[in-house]
């Protein structure tokens, strides 16, 4: 594919419908057509309609449309890119206009966003060496290794050494450390797009080795700037970034612990209170409702009737792990077997239930293989069936 | 079952880690006034006309007639004086000294409001309501109020 200031044709056009705004297109009917000549061109066709968006390539030139611009491919990426001035490649006769060409001048800056190249992991390694901090690294010497998988990876060592650094395309056997990842969010980590910190805490990021090493590495480069990125300089804004880690401690009562104890032998137990005879789930040690003490337990379940369903998209820490869930995720709310019709109870579901469900199915638990009377004992619940 | 306090047959103690993910944003006046800490070592503040107050750390509004002040910023004092102050007696991760420390309120001189923060430099027994302090920069920005690290006695 052939690539001009880093770009192919290609990605012009394949990232146009993440970079459309419809909104951008109030009261626009056009069609656009791109014949780019040249090594890696080809012929496109547009249709833009009240915050609609087509991309077509089209095997022959492209006719009949409100605004037809023909160029080479290099002047197309690099008018894009804003490495080529438009002016003077339109008045050069670089770029030829067919038709109405206030679509192209009016148009199409509010309809998409500013191309921006994709960079590649290997775009970023490359410029430590330039990145690199000398005054930062007195007596450091270490080696970092990148283990990054999928589109863009590769395995590289950084190494510094009395006060110089050098880039390696091999995993070196003695790292000092190594951090293992995806490419992409390789990528999200030196764009400040994602937080080393959350990286780390979620899972995406992989340590082995000196996990302090791994600290001390920022500060030994400079800041990865895309080429040509962000050069005006606007008013600095502070927002910070951290994760505590906050230590936990709950105390469950006698009423609790009981539905722990009853968990282990893969049993729920409700309190019952004297007065309504409701079943409280999990156990409390009063009635809200007759404020009087529950001293009895029944057991419920372990069968349960599905009452509500929440699936839920938004990627929340697990407050009991610290992890960010993989989403989507659901919480089920059910009343148990034997329970009050309107004591629900709520547990996570099954993934893979998750396009099945509906509520009035039955569902059963789904426990932990070691139980040791703690919230980990009780996995999930599943459709019955 | 009998339950009462002195029942603890089923009373169970959880422990675990919960991790937060957190972003604060200073916002523009407050970026602004940590930018001043740590660029300059100036404490900035902002007065509303309409009340003759000035405001430490500044703020965008005033709180009584609810002017915007975000351009009326003055330049204050780094001396100030102690206005009330507790000693922090316990030691947990996220406070930023070991115990025993001093939180004082310091009212920096040119300003109506004082603000919490540490008092070094002095022994936690000897600090005074009405002290003169001075403040002292952090030579390690982190981007927030301890650019100012602390204040030490005049």
């Amino acid at each position: 594919m052939a690539e001009y200031f880093g770009t192919a044709v290609e990605d012009i056009f394949n990232t146009m419908e993440e970079r459309f705004i419809p909104e951008g297109t109030h009261g626009v009917d056009a069609t656009i057509g791109y014949n780019i000549s040249g090594e890696g061109g080809g012929n496109w066709k547009v249709t833009l309609k009240e915050g609609t968006l087509k991309v077509e390539r089209l095997d022959a030139e492209v006719t009949g449309c409100a605004v037809t611009l023909n160029a080479e491919a290099e002047t197309f990426v690099g008018v894009t890119l804003g490495k080529i001035d438009a002016g003077e490649a339109f008045s050069g006769g670089k770029i030829r206009v067919d038709g109405d060409i206030t679509i192209l001048v009016n148009v199409l800056p509010k309809a998409f966003r500013q191309f921006t190249p994709v960079i590649w992991a290997r775009d970023i390694l490359a410029t430590v060496r330039e990145r690199f901090r000398p005054e930062k690294a007195e007596g450091v010497n270490m080696k970092i290794g990148y283990d990054l998988s999928g589109e863009g990876g590769g395995q590289w060592t950084v190494v510094v050494k009395d006060q110089t650094c050098d880039l390696k395309e091999v995993l070196d056997d003695d790292c000092t450390v190594v951090m293992r990842m995806e490419a992409p969010v390789f990528v999200d980590l030196n764009q400040g797009k994602l937080d080393g910190a959350t990286a780390f805490t979620s899972g995406k990021v992989k340590i082995d080795g000196d996990i302090g090493a791994a600290g001390q590495t920022a500060s030994l480069f400079e800041k990865y700037v895309a080429e040509g990125a962000a050069e005006e300089k606007g008013e600095e804004l502070i927002s910070l970034k951290c994760v505590p880690s906050i230590n936990q401690r709950y105390a469950t009562g006698p009423a609790v612990g009981r539905w722990f104890d009853g968990l282990k032998e893969k049993k729920f137990y409700a309190s019952k209170c004297p007065n309504c005879e409701r079943t409280l789930v999990p156990p409390r040690e009063i009635c809200a409702e007759c404020r009087v003490r529950c001293n009895e337990f029944v057991e419920v379940g372990p069968e349960g009737t599905v009452t509500l369903i929440d699936v839920v998209y938004y990627a929340s820490p697990d407050p009991l792990t610290g992890k960010i869930r993989e989403t989507p995720y659901t919480a089920l709310f059910m009343v148990l077997d034997g329970a009050s019709r309107d004591e629900s109870f709520a547990h996570d579901l099954n993934p893979k239930d998750i396009d099945r469900i509906k509520p009035g199915m039955k569902v059963r638990p789904v426990w932990a293989e070691k139980r040791t009377g703690s919230y980990k004992d009780l996995l999930y619940f599943e459709i019955a069936d | 079952m009998e339950i009462s306090y002195e029942n603890t047959k089923d009373c169970k103690v959880m422990t675990g880690k919960m991790a937060l993910p957190n972003q604060y944003f200073a916002g523009r006046v407050g970026s602004k006034f940590i930018i001043a800490l740590r660029d300059e070592h100036k404490i900035l503040g902002v007065r509303c006309e309409k009340c003759n107050k000035v405001f430490v750390p500044p703020r965008e509004y005033c709180e009584k007639c609810l002017s915007k002040l975000d351009e009326s910023w003055v330049e204050l004092s780094n001396e100030g004086v102690i206005t009330n102050y507790t000693v922090v007696n316990y030691n947990d991760k996220h406070l930023p000294r070991r115990a025993p420390y001093i939180l004082a309120l310091v009212k920096v001189d040119g300003a109506d409001t004082p603000f919490p923060h540490i008092v070094e430099g002095i022994d936690v027994e000897d600090v005074k309501v009405g002290m003169k302090v001075k403040a002292v920069f952090a030579e390690e920005t982190t981007n927030t109020i301890r650019d100012l690290d602390h204040f030490e006695p005049l």
